[in-house]
């Protein structure tokens, strides 16, 4: 009996292939497809203003709030861009870092590169930001004592302490994959591109940045979408600024429907994001 | 990040339709309080309460009356605190918790709710030594019915960090207006609720609105308070809803002087007295707390002993005194550590309390009576607020 | 005067000294070959003239400039790689216009002398594809095109055949020696395979231990090659010494036979020749000839290659372990060191 059914499953690939996925496969589409539906669905859905209960009735109203009130046009620019702010950030910083670690650092110092770069993932994340809300106090913090002498002064909490300290958060998860892409190079195309005449910055703008653009975009993927959603941050470095996230959680204890129709903002945007980058060969890098 | 956020709504979306169902079938078990006698079965009971309010010890080892209640009844209790009314209202609705410490305005809607099951005073002794002017008042007591025992009051005061602003604050001018000498060291309560604390000022400064309830309000009057908001919005340096968040703010500088807990600055005060807190002339907004216990506990022996307990004099005069507000219980202030505690809280003083306005959730039938106009209801604050924090 | 002067050319890395004192002139239009084993230091003489490794001591000169310390962009020469280091995002063309843009040439010479290149390596019709669309043995004529469309005065070639399979290799040989003579572009071809050395090299300097053992025309190098190592490296060598070399031959010191100089079981041989009787102990058919293991009585196994020309496979096969008499001329017969 059990034999007959090993030589079935020998015989039938595609059979087999169902069998030992279909476990890792329903999990995904049950969190994944599932969460994302249920998300729209409640969405769609009322609330008795006085209880905050969800009430199962379709509505668009969330929708027409979300489109009709400036306020939330403003906050989702507001995101995007520091969304877009932190991944450029994150990219001019993480390429010439990559590109030391990969290429100029000698290989037996590689690795505890790798973990230095590492090293802020090790740490909770509310203990970093409260760090960088430290940095950043007006009067008495780390920034100020740093700035002051110059006659500059702390920028304070808001947009950008929010972009620093996410900048902060995020660099490992540009850099890694970077430094991926550029360790695998080949040195001799460098080595090409200069016998061919070009000098070192030449090699790393059509030599280098050409063939790691991929890994850049799939670093980017990390940051423009931690940022999109984060709102821990934005509450402890922002001030009285906002983003998307806050939104969220502002709504969702009160108004889930409209909390769940705002969160389908950054979904929308990493959906078209993800499209747009897909061509560069990015989602094979992640 | 994004994704976890996304996935975490997601399962609470999954959770609380759940839930939602078994609400819509629960019946309101009419006059239904649990008829007693009380049983001496052990159980678990989790509680739902602002900090300070159940203290297990775990804190500050000599803070501690949930042990004496473990030891004395036999019954276990989980302590879980919250940040805001909405936030408790929300951990409400997704149910697990056996009895909740709710101000003004979390209880009506979740009696609304029915998450909250009305309470037989018959069998929670303490009652009897409860001040007057907190019994059957309409966030706790609905169609004659009670819902729960008072607990303590409070005023949500003016503080200000001693030596930073001069003169010493005592309008609440020093917020609202362009001109404050604090400019952009101010902060203020980041929930909608705080639309009525901004009512209070216009209640002083702009008669002519007529506003009488900081918590009845028509949409003109609404649109006022809006506007003082927008006109404060600038002066603001952070909103707060973190309490050490906002004791760090304080102790860095950052922050001198907005609407506070007389708890922070009790905990700001801890070594030496570095913060001031008043109740501005205009009065202020404020909170009277009951415990309530949930329609959906399985230990209702243990949930009645609690709240027995909790306002057992001793107990009701530390807990006050941990938290800064005023007991609930006469017979608590003759026990306080301090024994000027019921003077400095103003718990004995009817008249100190006419002008503090308790929280309470606004409904679109006018708190104040009024019955020729809609007011705004809380649905619509929270929107309102929702739009303008992230104007 | 010659095109490349190299003097005292010293390179360690670590402790490993890969490059020990090399002294090296080639001549313009010349296709030296440089020979070694890996790790013979070859290849880092190759990249210290293209200029991707600075030498610890000993300059270097092109056209009688000292091009030492230059980088590598700054150097009249260019490199074809072993791996070929096609630029993967670029298609056929714009690899091979790669260096003149840099240079700055004008669009449409650019343009002119990349096709160009392209029809010399037989490449005509691909100049769209990307490198990953070719095989292994276009790419390297792609490779080819990309450093000869520079018109370098010199061009290195670090084993550039290595990854092809035989027959290709074969075929590439012939069409480099080809191409050479046509542009008249010095060559400096690195390789570890003696047989290519032979095939292609006007020179060919022998490498081991960062040293050139020998410098010398291919002929040279096979037939008489200077020490034991160039004799084993360079073909399959039998080295006669000690006891042996005394009973055989007479003298004392290192001899060594090609074996294709020896006769297995000839009858008519001249009365200088040397004779020695042996056992053959193995035999391996080649096809076009054999190859035996005689193990001799004086002590030494010597190889022997002899032609088929009229033995069939069954017959060569059966003498194993037959009693054989070796013998070749004196003059096939040479002291190394």
């Amino acid at each position: 009996m059990i034999k007959s059914a090993q030589h079935f499953l020998n015989r039938h690939v595609k059979t087999r292939a169902a069998l030992l996925l279909s476990l890792p496969l329903g999990w995904m589409i049950v969190i994944y497809l599932g969460a994302l539906f249920a998300l729209f669905l409640t969405s769609i859905w009322k609330i008795d203003t006085f209880t905050s209960d969800v009430i199962r009735e379709f509505t668009l109203e969330n929708f027409t709030d979300v489109f009709t009130d400036r306020a939330y046009f403003n906050v989702t620019i507001r995101t995007l861009m520091v969304a877009i702010s932190v991944t450029l950030i994150c990219a001019v910083i993480a390429i010439p870092m990559a590109f030391y670690m990969a290429r100029i650092a000698k290989p037996s110092n590689r690795p505890i590169l790798v973990a230095l770069v590492l090293t802020p993932l090790w740490a909770s994340y509310l203990v970093k930001v409260y760090a960088w809300r430290t940095m950043f106090y007006p009067e008495s913090g780390f920034l100020q004592w740093l700035i002051s002498p110059l006659g500059g002064k702390s920028p304070g909490f808001g947009m950008i302490a929010v972009i620093i300290g996410l900048t902060y958060l995020w660099l490992p998860y540009m850099v890694l994959p970077i430094y991926a892409g550029m360790e695998k190079l080949p040195s001799s195309v460098l080595d090409a591109s200069a016998d061919l005449g070009a000098k070192p910055g030449r090699t790393f703008r059509e030599v280098v940045m050409p063939i790691t653009w991929p890994t850049i975009m799939a670093g980017s993927v990390f940051t423009f979408s931690l940022s999109m959603g984060d709102y821990i941050t934005v509450q402890i470095l922002g001030g009285t600024f906002q983003m998307l996230g806050n939104v969220v959680y502002q709504n969702f204890s009160l108004n889930l429907p409209f909390a769940a129709a705002v969160s389908l903002i950054p979904v929308i945007i990493m959906m078209i994001y993800l499209a747009g980058i897909r061509k560069t060969g990015a989602l094979n890098n992640l | 990040m994004r994704v976890t956020n996304l996935r975490k709504l997601a399962v609470l979306v999954a959770a609380g339709t759940l839930v939602l169902a078994g609400c819509g079938s629960s019946d309101d078990s009419g006059s239904g309080a649990y008829e007693g006698p009380l049983q001496d079965t052990p159980g678990t009971i989790n509680v739902l309460a602002w900090p300070g309010y159940a203290e297990d010890g775990t804190n500050d080892p000599n803070v501690d009356w949930v042990t004496p209640f473990e030891e004395a009844t036999g019954c276990t209790v989980n302590v879980k605190t919250y940040g805001t009314s909405d936030e408790a209202v929300q951990l409400m609705q997704g149910g697990g918790y056996d009895v909740i410490s709710a101000s003004g305005d979390a209880s009506l809607r979740l009696i609304y709710g029915g998450d909250l099951q009305p309470v037989n005073l018959d069998l929670i002794p303490n009652y009897v030594d409860i001040f007057d002017n907190l019994k059957d008042r309409p966030w706790n007591t609905v169609d004659g019915k009670n819902y729960g025992v008072p607990h303590g009051r409070g005023a949500n005061v003016l503080q200000y960090t001693l030596g930073k602003v001069t003169p010493e604050p005592t309008s609440w001018s020093v917020v609202w207006e362009p001109n404050s000498p604090a400019k952009g060291k101010i902060t203020a309560y980041d929930s909608a609720i705080y639309i009525a604390d901004a009512a209070v000022y216009l209640m002083a400064t702009k008669p002519e609105l007529g506003i009488t309830d900081p918590y009845a309000l028509d949409q003109d009057q609404f649109d006022a308070a809006m506007a003082l908001l927008e006109q404060q919005k600038p002066l603001i340096a952070e909103y707060w809803s973190d309490y050490t968040k906002y004791i760090g703010a304080v102790q860095s500088g950052s922050i001198t002087v907005g609407t506070s807990w007389q708890v922070i600055a009790n905990v700001l005060n801890g070594e030496k007295a570095t913060v001031g807190a008043v109740k501005p002339v205009e009065g202020a907004t404020g909170w009277s707390d009951t415990w309530m216990i949930s329609s959906k506990t399985e230990a209702i022996d243990c949930a009645y002993k609690w709240l027995n307990h909790i306002i057992t004099p001793n107990v009701n005069a530390q807990a006050a005194e941990y938290f800064g507000e005023a007991p609930a219980n006469s017979k608590a202030c003759a026990l306080t550590a301090n024994p000027d505690h019921c003077n400095l809280y103003h718990a004995e003083e009817t008249d100190y309390w006419s002008n503090v306005y308790y929280w309470k959730t606004p409904t679109e039938d006018c708190l104040d009576g009024r019955t020729d106009v809609k007011c705004v209801p809380y649905s619509e604050w929270v929107k309102a607020w929702s739009s303008f924090r992230n104007k | 005067m010659a095109l490349i002067e190299i003097r005292g050319l010293s390179k360690a890395f670590g402790s490993v000294k890969a490059v020990d004192g090399v002294d090296l002139d080639i001549e313009s239009g010349e296709f030296i070959t440089l020979l070694g084993p890996s790790g013979s230091g070859k290849t880092t003489v190759l990249r210290m003239i293209a200029g991707f490794e600075v030498p610890d001591s000993g300059t270097i000169k092109l056209n009688g400039e000292e091009i030492t310390d230059l980088p590598p962009y700054d150097r009249d020469v260019n490199t074809v790689f072993q791996d070929y280091a096609l630029f993967p995002h670029m298609d056929v063309i714009t690899n091979i216009e790669y260096g003149l843009r840099v240079e700055k040439v004008a669009k449409e010479e650019r343009r002119k002398r990349a096709l160009e290149a392209l029809d010399q390596v037989r490449l005509s019709g691909y100049g769209s594809r990307k490198p990953n669309q070719l095989s292994g043995g276009q790419r390297q004529r792609v490779a080819l095109a990309r450093a000869l469309v520079k018109r370098p005065s010199v061009l290195l070639l670090d084993e550039p055949l290595g990854a092809l399979d035989l027959k290709l290799r074969q075929q590439m040989q012939i069409e480099l020696k080809e191409l050479q003579r046509e542009v008249g572009i010095t060559f400096i071809f690195v390789t570890h395979d003696q047989e290519e050395a032979l095939t292609m090299s006007d020179r060919i300097a022998v490498f081991d231990k960062g040293k050139i053992q020998q410098l010398d025309r291919p002929a040279a190098i096979y037939e008489r090659p200077i020490n034991e190592f160039v004799a084993g490296f360079v073909g399959v060598s039998n080295l006669i010494e000690g006891d042996a070399a005394s009973k055989l031959l007479g003298k004392r010191g290192t001899f060594t036979v090609r074996p294709e100089k020896i006769s297995i079981d000839s009858g008519g041989v001249a009365s200088t020749a040397r004779k020695a009787i042996g056992t053959i102990k193995e035999v391996e058919y080649l096809g076009p000839a054999t190859r035996f293991n005689v193990d001799l009585e004086a002590g030494v196994r010597l190889v022997v290659l002899k032609q088929n020309t009229q033995e069939s496979s069954q017959e060569v096969m059966s003498m194993r372990g037959k009693s054989v008499t070796l013998s070749w001329e004196l003059e096939s017969e040479y002291q190394v060191q």
